[in-house]
């Protein structure tokens, strides 16, 4: 274990959008797995230069829409029907009419919490600290400079035909990055 | 085929062998107007079933009206390409007037109010509204309004075809601005004088937007299936993209949910009250085939379609899209035909012959008239809006921006 010192990855800076474009592009054609793209701002096309697919945090919103819809349904029925029947202005003791707005305001919420908590969960957030974020020049993200970053634990790395493959699509610096 | 080299892309959709398909369409309408008028016992059958077809095709022109309103109002990039086809669409009024030519004409034995004789006090109330001056001439200023905005808008976009001027931009905008508000009073009225007034004992003052929301709804998808075929002859090829696809399917998607609320919101609304006047109307629309109809509504209106583009993929996916849009259009006329035909069949007895008969045949020869019409608008125009500032963002090009000075020389 020798912790300090151990490398994270290889970062290439790039000057504009359509640069960090090609280089992902290329990156993604070589098949990388483990590695991401920075920049200051959202980038159309980015995903699909990237190859990503279509994000997984659908499906917990998904989840947590049903789980409010018929939840909310159970609960309803349960409540007033079920467990103390109360009979409110001569309707049935329980009905998806009136069990609708708020089984539907409650898909609502828990898809909301579905989105935001699938979301934190798959970006494995919160953390408190992430190797990137102690290197210098790294901070220029937040600026006007635009990085790929290909980690060590990617199978395809290795410190030659990555750094290689990064000089070709033209970054304008490359640098190791240190866990 | 004898001309070989002519066809270089040779992967253009022809559809030449279709060119006789909206005469043929007409000739069906046409025998099934002179059946509705020859077989005594079909008469209301076919009134009705006309008055029904002709709400389904007004749906589609007031849905692309409102696409155009739109499209100025928020100044999006995303619809220029299908831009021009809408405005052909919204501005296919004369043809909608001249079809409307027989409602007027047998509106006494359509509209139950115009035959009330003596007290009636559900109708004493609205007479200010129901009485035969009224609806004449406001069925007349309503085509007249329409008129004016969809061919305003639609010379200043052909204007900006010839001239390019940024003027004619700052034009369709001004009448977005001023139309969007016209455009909502006089849907709302068209609704109330042609669909709810069959029954004006009853209130529902979502009436309105009810028809809205399932116009722009069937609209849209008809939107998709139009670009798609466009784009599939050529015609849209340079400019369409993928993306847009996806923006018509999620705007499509969203009035599926947008819909949904609002024929939920009236029936909760109603069903909650219990005030007799209001709730006869779902009850009558329990009877018979009228509640699988109703049944077919909520789950084919709303559930196939919102579970079948909740994914973000499936709206450019056209095994799913396509049979969607077929889909669409069924329902619509479901929907058109559960607020209509009730009033003259409330037992809601099985769909018998001669109904079928006459609902295909009105819906056939208004799709060919304004089938005929819109092939004969588009290709006497440029199939997509030439020269709108947004072109070049639309096909995703960025265009270095004019310096300040430059564009004060070289402008106007």
């Amino acid at each position: 274990m020798s912790g300090v010192g151990r490398q994270y990855g290889v970062l290439a800076e790039f000057d504009t959008p359509a640069d960090v474009m090609a280089a992902a592009e290329k990156v993604r054609d070589a098949g990388y797995t483990q590695w991401d793209v920075h920049t200051p701002f959202p980038i159309h096309g980015m995903d699909e230069a990237m190859g990503l697919k279509n994000s997984k945090v659908g499906w917990f919103t998904f989840c947590g829409g049903m789980t409010g819809f018929f939840g909310g349904n159970l609960m309803i029925w349960f409540m007033n029907s079920f467990d103390y029947g109360i009979v409110v202005g001569g309707k049935p003791l329980y009905s998806p009419m009136f069990a609708f707005p708020v089984s539907y305001e409650l898909t609502i919420l828990l898809s909301a919490f579905g989105s935001l908590f699938g979301m934190l969960f798959l970006n494995r957030l919160p953390r408190l600290h992430h190797p990137l974020l102690k290197n210098k020049r790294f901070a220029k993200v937040t600026h006007d400079k635009f990085y790929v970053v290909i980690e060590t634990a990617d199978p395809k790395y290795s410190e030659d035909e990555t750094h290689a493959l990064l000089e070709e699509t033209g970054s304008s610096h490359l640098e190791v990055v240190k866990e | 085929m004898s001309t070989p080299t002519k066809n270089n892309q040779e992967s253009r959709l022809d559809l030449s062998k279709w060119a006789g398909l909206p005469n043929k369409l007409i000739a069906i309408g046409l025998v099934t107007v002179v059946l509705g008028l020859v077989v005594p016992a079909w008469h209301k059958t076919f009134a009705y079933s006309y008055l029904t077809a002709f709400m389904f095709f007004l749906s589609l022109m007031l849905g692309s009206l409102f696409l155009v309103l739109v499209h100025h109002l928020f100044d999006s990039y995303w619809i220029v390409p299908i831009r021009r086809f809408l405005e052909h669409l919204s501005c296919a009024i004369p043809v909608m007037a001249v079809l409307f030519i027989p409602i007027a004409l047998f509106a006494g034995s359509i509209y139950p109010w115009m035959s009330v004789d003596g007290h009636d006090h559900a109708l004493d109330v609205k007479r200010a509204m129901y009485n035969p001056w009224s609806f004449y001439i406001m069925s007349a200023a309503l085509f007249g309004v329409w008129y004016w905005l969809s061919n305003g808008l639609r010379s200043a976009s052909l204007e900006q075809d010839r001239s390019g001027a940024a003027s004619c931009t700052v034009t369709m905008r001004r009448y977005a601005a001023v139309g969007i508000f016209i455009f909502a009073i006089t849907l709302t009225l068209a609704a109330f004088y042609w669909m709810k007034a069959l029954e004006y004992q009853w209130f529902s003052t979502m009436y309105g937007v009810y028809y809205f929301a399932g116009s722009v709804w069937v609209t849209l998808a008809t939107t998709y299936v139009i670009a798609l075929v466009l784009k599939n002859t050529g015609h849209l090829a340079p400019i369409i993209q993928k993306g847009t696809f996806k923006d018509i399917g999620t705007l499509f998607f969203a009035f599926t949910v947008f819909y949904a609320y609002i024929h939920f919101s009236q029936y909760f609304l109603i069903w909650n009250a219990a005030i007799p006047e209001e709730t006869f109307w779902y009850v009558k629309r329990e009877n018979g085939v009228w509640w699988s109809v109703g049944m077919l509504i909520i789950f084919g209106h709303f559930f196939v379609p919102f579970l079948s583009l909740l994914r973000i993929d499936a709206k450019h996916c056209l095994p799913v899209m396509v049979p969607m849009v077929v889909w669409a259009w069924l329902m619509h006329y479901a929907d058109m035909s559960f607020n209509i035909k009730p009033v003259h069949n409330p037992d809601g007895s099985g769909i018998s012959f001669g109904s079928l008969v006459l609902s295909l045949g009105t819906m056939a020869g208004m799709a060919g008239l304004l089938g005929k019409w819109f092939l004969k608008e588009f290709l006497a125009h440029p199939p997509f809006p030439q020269r709108d500032p947004r072109v070049a963002e639309t096909v995703g090009v960025y265009v270095e921006p004019v310096s300040a000075s430059s564009s004060r020389g070289s402008g106007q």
